[in-house]
């Protein structure tokens, strides 16, 4: 009986630790009051609203969104090929390549962005939202491939062949047996790789430009002039927007199994 | 993969800078690297800092760990839900609640004022505590999930069978509790350590310019002095740290399972 109640008690602790800051965030950000403030001084919702008249929160917030959902797509759209090669024929080099397209992630951010933007960005003369595109893309690539060939694995070959033997083409059968086969998979690939682009933060560091700069950095560049509890309040609403999303792929796809 | 293969040769052109000194291969940027106290401090920073977010949250780790895997099967995956939860949001946010909670007027300031253990706010922005606490509830999930998963596979038999020959609680986790678990142990040790090395966020906002990391060297280095050499040696040093990090740990994982 005591262990019964000294394990809840650990993990009671864990997890105060753990989850405990987002609470603090959410009521710090409900303050009335003018500056950051635990227990906040008065309710109101003002802030929440406030963040949304900041205009460079709305900036980089649509930058933001568009560098997650456009890389992971494109990261998908080279992600699954490739994928889909390296899980059914022994390629030369298989390793190899599967090494390289892990190295985004390996490889610190910070000098991942350092990197690019001196020898790539600077010398070609990319725009910054370029920049910005190319390295997102590649940062969410490794994760496409990962997930995406874990769900070819559990999916049959036989299943293709036998589209083949009835007369598929070798296209046709990707695209209407294994493409609807690995739908889940996929999705669960997008979901995971917006959530890693839209919370990156070294990457995109150097590569951010004067104007142009991605939701997480503006946010670090905002606390650091002003000391007001909309970015707590900002803060608590990306968080909301981050477990929605994964609460609802959770339930209508067990997104764990892919993860 | 062209993506992924565009990234690495800026990346070996980085590293390839701290070999250079005004045009010629050289060692002798590291050897000045290495005489300034400065770097010396923040290098051996870097590596106690991300050693002892590793060992607490290996602690902490293996108890959450243990009473997790022994609820009931009905709440272990709320549990664990909610420990995989806060990966999900944005480190950012995770970081700046450690604002509210250790700033000049968070909560752990009044308590003290409030209860008069002093008579001024003790300051803990911008101190190693404040890096290592946000470090520890950023990566402590990656080890907690880790263990989990090991000691799901841990047959519960084991430990109560050295229970009745005899053997005492410390015995029970050195001798059954450890091995068994000592792959998972080792992945979220290497998860944990190159994560604090590479974190970027958490140094920059709790540390500031105080408690100088070496992902933040670096950016200082680039950012304020231009100065590619130190930028170039601190990326060999963190990607050599990674590495090494990931071939020691696998050493003594093989090492022991042959004793």
């Amino acid at each position: 009986m005591t262990q019964l109640w000294l394990s809840r008690l650990v993990i009671f602790l864990t997890l105060t630790f753990l989850i405990g800051p987002f609470f603090i965030i959410i009521f710090a950000g409900l303050s009335a009051g003018s500056s950051l403030a635990f227990p906040p001084d008065g309710l109101s919702l003002k802030w929440y609203l406030a963040v949304f008249e900041v205009e460079s929160f709305r900036k980089s917030f649509i930058l933001s969104m568009f560098l997650a959902v456009g890389g992971t797509l494109t990261a998908l759209v080279l992600g699954v090929p490739a994928a889909y090669a390296l899980s059914r024929y022994k390629l030369p080099f298989g390793e190899t390549i599967k090494l390289i397209v892990a190295a985004p992630i390996i490889v610190p951010g910070i000098i991942v962005g350092l990197a690019l933007l001196r020898y790539l960005v600077v010398p070609l003369d990319f725009t910054v939202t370029m920049a910005l595109f190319l390295a997102h893309t590649a940062l969410v690539l490794p994760y496409a491939v990962r997930v995406v060939s874990a769900s070819l694995q559990n999916l049959r070959v036989d299943m293709e062949e036998a589209a083949v033997l009835l007369g598929c083409s070798r296209l046709g059968a990707f695209s209407r047996v294994v493409l609807p086969n690995i739908q889940g998979g996929i999705l669960a690939a997008f979901i995971l790789g917006f959530v890693t682009s839209f919370n990156q933060v070294p990457v995109s560091l150097f590569l951010s430009g004067p104007g142009v700069r991605t939701l997480p950095i503006d946010m670090i560049a905002y606390m650091e002039i002003t000391y007001d509890p909309s970015v707590a309040a900002l803060s608590a609403l990306l968080a909301f927007l981050s477990i929605g999303i994964v609460f609802v792929a959770e339930r209508f796809l067990g997104f764990s199994r892919y993860v | 993969m062209f993506t992924a293969a565009l990234f690495l040769v800026p990346v070996v052109i980085l590293l390839s800078e701290g070999f250079k000194v005004g045009g010629e291969w050289s060692l002798a940027g590291y050897v000045d690297f290495a005489s300034k106290p400065l770097n010396q401090k923040v290098f051996l920073r870097t590596l106690k800092l991300g050693f002892l977010v590793a060992l607490t949250s290996a602690i902490i780790g293996y108890a959450t760990a243990y009473c997790v895997v022994n609820l009931e099967p009905r709440h272990r995956g709320r549990i664990f839900g909610l420990i995989v939860l806060p990966l999900m949001i944005s480190p950012v946010a995770r970081t700046y609640a450690w604002i509210v909670i250790l700033g000049r007027t968070g909560i752990v300031n009044q308590f003290i004022t409030g209860t008069g253990l002093s008579d001024t706010p003790v300051r803990f922005l911008f101190t190693e505590t404040a890096v290592f606490l946000g470090l520890l509830q950023l990566f402590m999930p990656l080890m907690i999930i880790s263990l989990i998963s090991s000691m799901e596979n841990l047959p519960k038999d084991a430990i109560a069978a050295a229970r009745v020959l005899g053997a005492n609680w410390f015995q029970v986790f050195t001798r059954v509790i450890l091995p068994l678990t000592k792959e998972g142990l080792v992945m979220g040790g290497t998860l944990v350590f190159t994560g604090s090395l590479t974190a970027y966020i958490t140094p920059a906002i709790l540390g500031g310019s105080k408690v100088l990391m070496l992902e933040t060297l670096l950016y200082q280095r680039v950012n304020v002095a231009n100065d590619y050499v130190s930028a170039g040696i601190i990326a060999t040093i963190l990607i050599v740290m990674c590495f090494g990090a990931n071939l020691v740990l696998k050493r003594v994982a093989q090492g022991r399972s042959q004793s």
